[in-house]
């Protein structure tokens, strides 16, 4: 670890404070209020912020690139020039973990947009038109609710073959809305009895409209909720299929295949491993804290518990 | 209700097929091909070519679908590729083996969380039930094959406690009395099954407080208090028979699991279950195989999903059964 | 440990009787993978052969020299003796005392119907082609039964013994030869080796019990179970952890490094069959019609060869446990090895001069199933960027690897090959012009014609000096890059002694090995 680089963490920390706090001095409104009254979400937030400024400045953070191999400095433990030692090719862990926070949170959070963005259409259609409509698409949810969802990636991976990171994003988007269109339908179904959405209706707007402009916005409580939990298990999946040797390629480090590249010297060099895990944990408890937090937030009738 | 209950058979039966059939065509055209060994001795074209006659995967693939469906009506699920004998034996030896390694990590995941969840409620913002919050969130937030390896090396690698992996001893048990055998099997059984019921608790636990907390809540618990009840009863026997409710619905969630399994555990473990033998059978193309255990898991699904709708309808009659 | 007094507790006490004799010992192998079919015809995997080497018998076995030329260095099994009648005609005498396990004799006729089998197209024996030099076998009595060959090479007594396993014609001639491949056999049989078959647990482990009739002598442990670990890295934890007694090899330096400070393990390293490389594609990728922009070059491959620092490869991944081979060979052909070839050098000017300032960009396939190979390809990958080369990185499982080898869409994969104990089968299978294995479309009429002068050379130093012109000629245009040949290292618990590995079956000698009683513990007395 140089100067420059402890300087870096310094300056981040510093600026993670400062938008945490910022953050908590004008909350946007009630809704944002409820958020910071919850004991974790200050804690969450913090976390969340570090970590994505790390993941966006990783190249300011390392002091090595994380392709640079060492081959005389092979599964050496932690030292002061690598605070968290270096893997099975000499390469250093802390840069390839700040590297590693782009993939994985970015995996996560993209794909998790992909989901929500899939689930909330098909959830709202189903929820609002109902009908035949409805039996189709909630069958369609059925049966992707019906394969275990690792088999389902491991099969298109398959499927697919060799897999970029953007097609990985998709492909776990792409199998990770089928709970979320439930919830949502159903948010959407409550809604759509509400006076106020015939009123808009027999204003003449079309169908669609309707969904976009005033279900959807009045059901996204359930979705931003769905979305912080779901972005966790994104996580949590893409290291599963990175340890399987499915997920993330090398030498592209993610959090997953830094914890199956280390999993030979787990024995002899437990920090090749061990400090990925962490890292995972660290965030997934961080977005679970800030989900629960925005849960309470944005439902009133749970609020304050 | 006759009526509602063939239409809602008929429709479990066509997920059924559809779902197959999807996996059929999804493995047949993934990249890839069966009879691959998995070391390094490399196959002979010939003989490979030999090995698809026997299995008829040198005919078209409409025909190969045809005789599948066909076979499976007869209630054959054909031979496995990679076990060279039939599928329904393969599958018939993993099943019991996920059974014991899932239902085990369910009851650890309730008896824990569901106690946890309870404490915590009853001490519900003070220390210890911070200090517990994040105690469960944070084993509720890690990858389970990572703990999974974790505990493999302290548990078993450096402090000795417990077998490494598989299901029994192959040395000891066979000779070993009933009582011993039984032993064998738990004392097996405690890692993997504590690696799951660990990560499972911590979100059982969760859920278990915030359901009791919002059970706390209600009016009746207000009634209850006033009549000069100990906080301890209202909770135990008031507010916490109201949130079981919630918490039984996610061990319904949780029952496909029973079967499904767990693949990265097993895979750590050397679990002869049945994740392990999907993923196996996935990567080795094992396409009858892969078949054989999509059937089982989307039957387990949907039969759970028909079972939890006639309870509701048998619970409550307002549910109206031309839903 | 918690289990004894958890068994003693839940078990009542158990006596310390039992076996206590020389002929008591019980080893448990750790096997990462798990066999389909102990039937030897149709088997196709190397944890087959280990377990079925012990349960069925060859005519006679290659020597501790591996020496395949003539019959110098044989030991007999099944067959006491032999003579060449005339240069074309082999005949073995039958030793007499073998029997199947489930009682009738080994006859001579159940050798013929054995080599009918194997050459038996609907069998689809992967041994089939190598057998194609032996015109017949004909039993002439119970006890004799005659080789006639189709030609005359050095290696007809090794093509005649090496590649067969003699199988009880009396328990299989019934069954229909279109079903062998799934034949119930195959799953519990009956041989005539030192073993015989106990159970299988499919997923879980295989017992085989000592035959104390053999004819052979004794073998001295009692049971062999094989533990199926699923991969290779819980094979050698179960092994550390005391949970089995012996893995075949350890392969990474950690493996090797936990193994060596572990005082319950003897390392046995023994020469390696299998050696890894880079194989270049020379036609276009998924276009077998057209040449391969960049690798059709025979000057842009071999400076892709110079640009490699193989030596710093090996370093660092195997911290000295592999070797670099001088051409396309495993550790196994020792005698190839004492040649005066060396690998071509680490000369990156070379390389650069030869690259004319080119950008090369391909696509390497790994298997995401070898760690090892998916970390040497990260090595090279860097290696490569330093010179303008990308190496885009493609881990694909071992199916798809396959297929995509076969069917010619791949620019360069990184492949491991597992030999024979022969060269003048293993290297042109791969790099021979009509190889069934050249998924590269290599063409090299030169090499060609040398490897068929080495392959008929009568006499080992003949055939060395021979191998050395075709892998010299190679050199100048390679049809890979030559990465590494292991040095396997077995790693075996201490209580058992006189271990002897056999570099082509690697527990083919398990029957000599043996458990002193003063060693024996509660586990080798258990049993059935």
């Amino acid at each position: 670890m140089t100067a420059a680089t402890i300087v870096a963490l310094i300056a981040i920390a510093v600026w993670t404070g400062t938008v945490v706090a910022w953050c908590r001095r004008r909350p946007w409104g009630d809704a944002g209020r409820r958020f910071f009254r919850h004991p974790s979400a200050t804690k969450g937030m913090v976390v969340l912020v570090f970590l994505a400024t790390v993941a966006l400045c990783a190249p300011l953070v390392t002091p090595f690139a994380p392709y640079q191999q060492i081959l005389t400095l092979q599964d050496h433990p932690p030292t002061w020039l690598h605070p968290l030692g270096t893997d099975f090719i000499g390469r250093d862990v802390w840069s390839r973990l700040a590297y590693g926070a782009r993939v994985s949170l970015g995996v996560g959070t993209l794909g998790m947009l992909v989901a929500v963005t899939l689930g909330g259409l098909v959830g709202a259609a189903a929820g609002y038109f109902r009908g035949w409509t409805d039996a189709l698409l909630m069958r369609c949810v059925d049966i992707g609710l019906s394969i275990p969802r690792i088999f389902l990636v491991l099969a298109a991976i398959a499927l697919w073959g060799k897999l970029g990171v953007g097609a990985l994003t998709v492909l776990l988007g792409l199998t990770g809305w089928f709970a979320t269109s439930r919830i949502v339908r159903a948010e959407v179904m409550s809604v759509r009895e509400r006076p106020y959405t015939d009123a808009v209706r027999a204003l003449g707007a079309r169908p669609w409209w309707i969904v976009l402009r005033h279900v959807l916005p009045n059901s996204s409580a359930a979705l931003i909720v769905s979305a912080a939990l779901g972005i966790g298990n994104m996580m949590l999946l893409e290291a599963g299929l990175s340890f399987l040797g499915a997920g993330i390629r090398p030498p592209q480090p993610s959090w997953g295949n830094m914890i199956a590249d280390g999993r030979d010297q787990l024995a002899t060099a437990p920090w090749t491993t061990l400090f990925p895990g962490l890292a995972i944990a660290l965030a997934v408890m961080a977005l679970n804290a800030t989900g629960d937090a925005l849960r309470d937030a944005l439902d009133p009738k749970t609020g304050g518990k | 209700m006759l009526a509602w209950l063939l239409r809602r058979i008929a429709a479990s039966l066509a997920i059924v097929f559809v779902t197959v059939s999807l996996t059929f065509f999804a493995i047949h055209l993934a990249p890839g091909r069966p009879f691959m060994p998995p070391d390094e001795r490399p196959m002979n074209p010939i003989v490979v070519h030999r090995l698809e006659q026997i299995y008829g995967l040198d005919r078209p693939l409409a025909v190969q679908y045809v005789r599948y469906f066909g076979a499976l009506a007869r209630g054959e699920m054909g031979e496995s590729f990679s076990q060279r004998r039939p599928v329904a034996h393969a599958i018939a030896d993993a099943v019991p083996n996920t059974l014991l390694l899932t239902a085990t990590a369910l009851v650890i995941d309730f008896t824990l969380g569901i106690l946890i969840g309870l404490f915590q409620a009853a001490r519900a913002r003070r220390r210890s039930d911070v200090a517990l919050a994040n105690v469960t969130l944070f084993f509720y937030s890690l990858p389970t094959f990572w703990l999974a390896l974790v505990l493999q090396l302290v548990c078993a690698l450096w402090l000795g406690w417990f077998p490494t992996g598989g299901p029994t001893d192959p040395v000891m048990h066979a000779s070993l009395p009933l009582l011993g055998r039984l032993g064998d099997r738990l004392y097996h059984l405690v890692l993997p099954a504590l690696t799951l019921g660990l990560v499972g608790a911590g979100g059982t636990a969760r859920f278990q407080r915030a359901a009791l907390l919002e059970a706390l809540g209600h009016d009746y618990i207000r009634t209850a208090r006033a009549k000069g009840l100990a906080e301890s009863a209202v909770l135990v026997r008031h507010a916490w028979r109201d949130a079981l409710l919630p918490v039984i619905s996610l061990a319904g969630v949780a029952l496909p699991f029973l079967l499904t399994g767990a693949v990265l555990i097993e895979t750590v473990f050397s679990w002869p279950g049945l994740g392990k033998l999907a993923a196996d059978a996935i990567s080795a193309r094992d396409y009858p195989l892969v078949l054989g255990t999509t059937l089982l898991a989307t039957c387990a699904v949907v039969l759970g999903s028909l079972v939890a709708d006639l309870l509701t309808v048998a619970a409550d009659p307002r549910v109206r059964v031309t839903a | 440990m918690l289990l004894p007094a958890l068994l003693a507790a839940l078990g009542g006490c158990k006596g310390q009787g039992g076996c206590t004799t020389e002929y008591c010992g019980t080893v448990v192998f750790a096997a990462s993978g798990e066999p389909s079919s102990l039937l030897p015809a149709v088997s196709t995997q190397a944890i087959e052969r280990d377990v079925f080497d012990q349960v069925f018998l060859k005519l006679a076995d290659i020597g501790p020299d591996g020496g395949t030329f003539g019959d110098s260095g044989f030991t007999p099994e099944l067959a006491r003796s032999w003579e060449w009648t005339d240069p074309l005609t082999l005949t073995f005498h039958l030793d007499p005392r073998p029997r199947w396990q489930d009682g009738p004799p080994v006859t001579a006729a159940d050798v013929a119907f054995t080599f009918d089998v194997y050459r038996d197209s609907i069998v689809g024996s992967q041994d089939r082609e190598a057998l194609a030099h032996i015109a017949s076998v004909t039993a002439t009595d119970s006890l004799t039964v005659v080789f006639k060959f189709r030609d005359r090479y050095p290696e007809m007594f090794y093509d005649a013994t090496y590649h067969m396993r003699i199988l009880p014609a009396h328990l299989l001639r019934n069954v229909a030869r279109a079903t062998w491949q799934t034949a119930p056999f195959g799953r519990a049989p009956i041989g005539a080796g030192p073993y015989r078959f106990v159970s299988w647990t499919p997923g879980q482990s295989i017992e085989l019990a000592a035959d104390s009739t053999y004819f052979l002598g004794r073998p001295h442990l009692r049971r062999l179970i094989w533990r199926f670990a699923g991969n290779l890295n819980n094979a050698v934890t179960m092994v550390l952890a005391g949970e089995a007694d012996a893995v075949e090899v350890l392969v990474t330096p950690a493996n090797i490094a936990k193994a060596k400070a572990d005082s319950a393990l003897t390392l046995y390293p023994y020469p390696g069959s299998t050696y890894n490389f880079v194989r270049f594609n020379l036609r276009a990728n998924g276009d077998r019609s057209k040449p391969h922009p960049v690798f059709a070059d025979p000057q842009t491959r071999r400076a892709l060869v110079l640009a490699l620092d193989r030596p710093q490869m090996v370093q660092a991944v195997f911290a000295g446990n592999a070797k670099i081979p001088p051409g396309p060979m495993p550790q196994l052909w020792s005698w190839l090895w004492k040649s005066q070839l060396t690998p071509a050098p680490f000369d990156t000017l070379e390389a650069v001069r030869l690259l004319r300032g080119r950008h090369l960009s391909f696509h390497l396939a790994v298997p995401s199933t070898s760690p090892t190979r998916v970390q040497y390809a990260q090595l090279l990958q860097e290696q490569y960027r330093r010179l303008g080369v990308t190496v885009v990185i493609d881990q694909v499982d071992n199916a798809t690897l396959e297929q995509q080898l076969e069917s010619g869409k791949f620019d360069a994969a990184m492949e491991s090959f597992q030999t024979d104990p022969a060269p003048s089968s293993s290297v042109p299978a791969l790099w021979s012009r009509s190889g069934p294995t050249n998924w590269g479309h290599y063409a090299n009429d030169h090499f060609d014609a040398l490897m068929k002068t080495a392959a008929s050379a009568p006499t080992r130093a003949a055939a060395q000096a021979a191998w050395e012109q075709a892998f010299a000629a190679l050199d100048q245009d390679p049809p890979c890059i030559i990465l590494y040949a292991l040095d396997n290292i077995a790693a075996v618990n201490r209580r058992v002694a006189d271990v002897r590995i056999q570099p082509d079956s690697w527990w083919g000698l398990v029957r000599t090995w043996r458990i002193p009683p003063s060693q024996l513990t509660e586990r080798d007395r258990a049993g059935r």
